[in-house]
């Protein structure tokens, strides 16, 4: 079993704490119009949307922050942040060669080998997004000849403004939620995929989001429309540099599947999730949701949440289209101070849908997790069918583990079934492994490993290889 | 003593002039059970009266609670005192529990000493007449050590109903070291009734709970169970049934705080939902720091019989120990289509079908009731 390459003097294991040096074009701190405007300007962005912003911020003015989740933290004051930041460029780069060295020596460093997947011919395609503005993107042009879109919302806002003003806020509308209406307002970036009727994308598409500026909210956007008879798989991973002060995190992802079409939605989520005793880390406030607006369409959410001092997500599916299938597939680990409330939405909305529920929590140290569900089934949705596990395994005595899920049932011919259980890493499991002459450590994160299978199975390769190192990252220290 | 007259109050009103919050569609704990028509009534105090309900066909000592009111003297009965509660034992947040002591009707100390050998019927009855009336019952119900006992509750009404009347019943129980209480209930008020009942239970060491309740009246119901298992070794069971075809809500909440290691709680409920009927369960175990070595499970099953019928579930666990056994389960669907089928290819109506499943499918908390006399009645009572 790999021991984590670097443990800092802090006793820290956080890999991935460092930060790149780049010149930052930063907006003054705080959050007004102006600074909306700034925004939009900067990104020269078209009326509308810069209208469609200001009335997502005279809303979110009126909005009160939730407080209904698991979850207690320092209240944020949202005057005291960076609203925008890019790095400074002048010129946009035209292929790898062209981007600053600084940055490509952070992905390598985050293992993140851009050269590498060139060279590796057409595994998976980058988007990698450094603090707000997209930066390099690679096999853009594979993807162009497949009619497929693959690029920074900004570009879409640019160049396909139709496809943008079509869908942007039509699955989450800035009047959603706190979160999603402050990112509606003044979100700077992020990706737009959009794959044509009856494409199958030839890769996995892939953004890496990454932290960087100091005291920078991140605000990204990404907005995915599956064409009918499309097929997308769509990685999403995270990583962000060490700090003291807490980083705000409150992006949206938004997903419009259409008949026959099929999204897959996979993420690692490792931002930094603050030191031992629950200094720092990154506050992760984030609204995902897909419409599955044709009829058999599928949309299936996979994530690994092993990052962040706070998490608030709750991938959702609504099924509109008749035979659509909704899937969620979750490893939620928390260590040490962390807090996460996750989990899904399935809302049934067509007739035949059905929808799958696997959510496998683990908490350690002094962490508390929640897993938030809601199943609901709508009068005209008949012969509707989920199934929901939520399964938590407890690793010391200081730890909490919540399961909270809402089920809503208005249709009889609906079948709906929801187990859960919580326990501890069975002795006798563990005295079989420690008999064979396997350290206690490393028992347990095989037995971890044993007991997330069933969603990791549902990732990616390239996925699943970092997923299962996470893992036993996230977990060390817990036990002994 | 409430300071009320004959005159008619809001509920709303009622609540505003002693500070109690009620619940609105917003509040977590209450936001499936849709109190508006409770709420927004003008209800005045039941007047005593000398009517009493039918009894079950087994024999008990009786204490029959007209409108609200005890009828004639308080019995005698060995190994038990009897007396009338002058003030609540403890504080709660509870807003109807809130409301109940403040315009408490009357209320009973029920301290059980010895081994009691017949169970204690507290049979509630409503004479509704033109006005809306509401009452306040509560009860204190103090099971001393090693002692046991046995008490069932029914609900029942007079006559045609055009008024509605509510009922709100709080039972504050508690249950000393190796003592035991059944406890039983059986609610079928009027089809316009309101009914909010909170039970209060508090278990020492070794100390055993067991309770069954089926709901099959009112308009609103809600029947909410609050266990704190104090002492080692202490065990609730809390199971419960509930049919409608009607209109109404019937809510059933329960909330288990494993307080200590080594306590056990289970939890068997089970719904059937017709009609326009809107089923709520709401379930939640808590289990303490430390509280290691506990086990508690939960299962909630419903079936809708109907297009407008409706259910909401949410069961919750909330732990906070690592070494625990805990699980929850819910599902709803409708009546096995295949086991209809088997029937009626037998010859058997498709009505007739319908009822044996449904018997069968709500028996199945009802025989792990202890009592047999109690189990045979509650068979009955399900397939009225």
């Amino acid at each position: 079993m790999n021991r984590p390459e670097i443990i800092d003097e802090s006793g820290d294991k956080y890999k991935y704490g460092f930060t790149t040096d780049i010149e930052a074009d930063t907006a003054p701190v705080g959050l007004t119009e102006d600074i909306i405007r700034l925004i939009s300007r900067k990104k020269e962005e078209p009326e509308w949307l810069l209208d469609w912003r200001l009335k997502a911020f005279e809303f979110w003015q009126t909005m009160q922050e939730p407080t209904w989740a698991k979850l207690s933290y320092d209240k944020i004051d949202y005057q005291s942040l960076h609203y925008y930041s890019a790095p400074k460029q002048k010129v946009a780069p035209k292929s790898l060669s062209e981007v600053d060295k600084n940055l490509l020596e952070t992905y390598d460093k985050l293992g993140i080998p851009l050269k590498e997947q060139e060279a590796l011919a057409g595994v998976v395609a980058v988007d990698a997004v450094f603090d707000s503005v997209s930066v390099a993107t690679t096999y853009r042009a594979k993807l162009a000849e497949k009619g497929i879109i693959f690029c920074s919302i900004s570009e879409a806002i640019k160049n396909h403004p139709d496809l943008v003003k079509k869908y942007l806020g039509s699955v989450v509308p800035y009047t959603d939620n706190y979160f999603a209406c402050l990112n509606s307002a003044v979100f700077t970036d992020g990706s737009f995929v959009y794959i044509p009727k009856g494409v199958k994308s030839p890769m996995e598409l892939s953004t890496y989001f990454r932290i960087n500026a100091k005291n920078t909210g991140q605000f990204e956007r990404t907005l995915i429309v599956a064409e009918d008879d499309s097929y997308v798989s769509y990685l999403e991973g995270c990583t962000a540099p060490q700090r003291d002060e807490n980083q705000l995190h409150a992006a949206i992802v938004e997903i419009v599947v259409m008949n026959n079409a099929e999204v897959k939605y996979s993420t690692v989520q490792n931002w930094y999730p603050g030191d031992k005793d629950g200094k720092g880390g990154v506050y992760n406030f984030v609204t995902k949701r897909a419409a599955c607006r044709g009829a058999n369409s599928k949309i299936s959410w996979t994530q690994v949440e092993t990052g962040s001092a706070v998490t608030w997500k709750y991938p959702s599916c609504v099924l509109q289209g008749d035979n659509s299938v909704g899937e969620f597939y979750s490893v939620a680990i928390t260590n040490n101070r962390q807090q996460a409330d996750t989990g899904t939405k399935m809302i049934h909305i067509g007739k035949n849908t059905t929808s799958k529920i696997i959510s496998k929590g683990i908490s350690a140290g002094f962490s508390n997790q929640t897993y938030r569900g809601l199943v609901k089934v709508t009068p005209q949705a008949d012969n509707a069918r989920n199934y929901s596990q939520c399964d938590s395994l407890l690793i010391g005595t200081n730890c909490g583990s919540h399961t909270v899920p809402y089920v809503e049932n208005r249709n009889r011919s609906a079948v709906l079934e929801h187990e859960a259980t919580t326990s501890k890493i069975s002795e006798e499991q563990l005295f079989y492994c420690q008999q064979r002459g396997i350290g206690e450590e490393e028992a347990v994160s095989l037995i971890v490993n044993g007991f997330c299978k069933e969603v990791m199975q549902h990732l990616p390769m390239e996925f699943a290889i970092e997923a299962a190192k996470l893992i036993n990252i996230s977990l060390e220290g817990s036990v002994g | 003593m409430p300071l009320l007259s004959d005159k008619t109050y809001l509920y709303t009103e009622l609540a505003q002039e002693k500070g109690v919050v009620l619940p609105t569609p917003k509040t977590e704990a209450w936001k499936y059970t849709r109190l508006r028509d409770l709420l927004n009534t003008e209800y005045q105090l039941c007047p005593s009266t000398d009517k009493t309900g039918s009894l079950p066909p087994f024999e008990a000592d009786v204490i029959h609670i007209g409108n609200g009111w005890v009828v004639g003297e308080l019995p005698r009965i060995e190994g038990v005192s009897l007396s009338f509660i002058t003030e609540t034992m403890e504080k709660t947040q509870h807003p109807f529990a809130l409301m109940n002591a403040a315009y408490l009707t009357q209320g009973l100390k029920i301290e059980i000493s010895g081994k009691l050998k017949r169970p204690l019927l507290l049979n509630y009855f409503v004479v509704p007449e033109d006005k809306n009336y509401f009452y306040h019952f509560r009860n204190q119900i103090i099971c001393h050590e090693n002692s046991s006992a046995e008490i069932i509750e029914q609900f029942t009404y007079e006559g045609a109903v055009k008024s509605c009347y509510f009922a709100n019943i709080v039972n504050e129980i508690r249950i000393e070291a190796n003592a035991k209480l059944h406890h039983y209930k059986y609610q079928n008020e009027a089809f316009k009734a309101n009914h909010i009942a909170l039970h209060k239970v508090a278990i020492s060491q070794s100390g055993e709970y067991e309770s069954f309740c089926l709901q099959k009246g009112a308009n609103i119901a809600r029947n909410e169970t609050e266990i704190a298992l104090n002492g080692e070794g202490a065990e609730a069971v809390v199971n419960a049934a509930y049919m409608m075809n009607g209109w109404a809500t019937l809510d059933t909440t329960t909330n288990i705080y494993h307080y200590v290691p080594h306590t056990k709680s289970s939890q068997l409920i089970k719904g059937v939902i017709g009609g326009t009927a809107h089923g709520v369960f709401q379930g939640r175990i808590h289990i303490a720091p430390n509280a290691i070595q506990t086990t508690g499970t939960q299962l909630h099953k419903a079936i809708l019989l109907s297009d407008e019928a409706e259910i909401d579930v949410k069961p919750e666990l909330e732990i906070f120990a690592d070494d625990v056994k805990c699980s929850h389960g819910a599902a709803s669907g409708e009546l096995d289509k295949e086991q209809l089928f088997y029937m009626r290819s037998r010859g058997i109506g498709e009505e007739e079908a319908k009822q044996i499943l449904i018997n069968a499918y709500l028996t199945d908390t009802i025989t792990q009731i202890s009592d047999e006399r109690v189990r045979e009645w509650f068979k009955i009572l399900i397939t009225g």
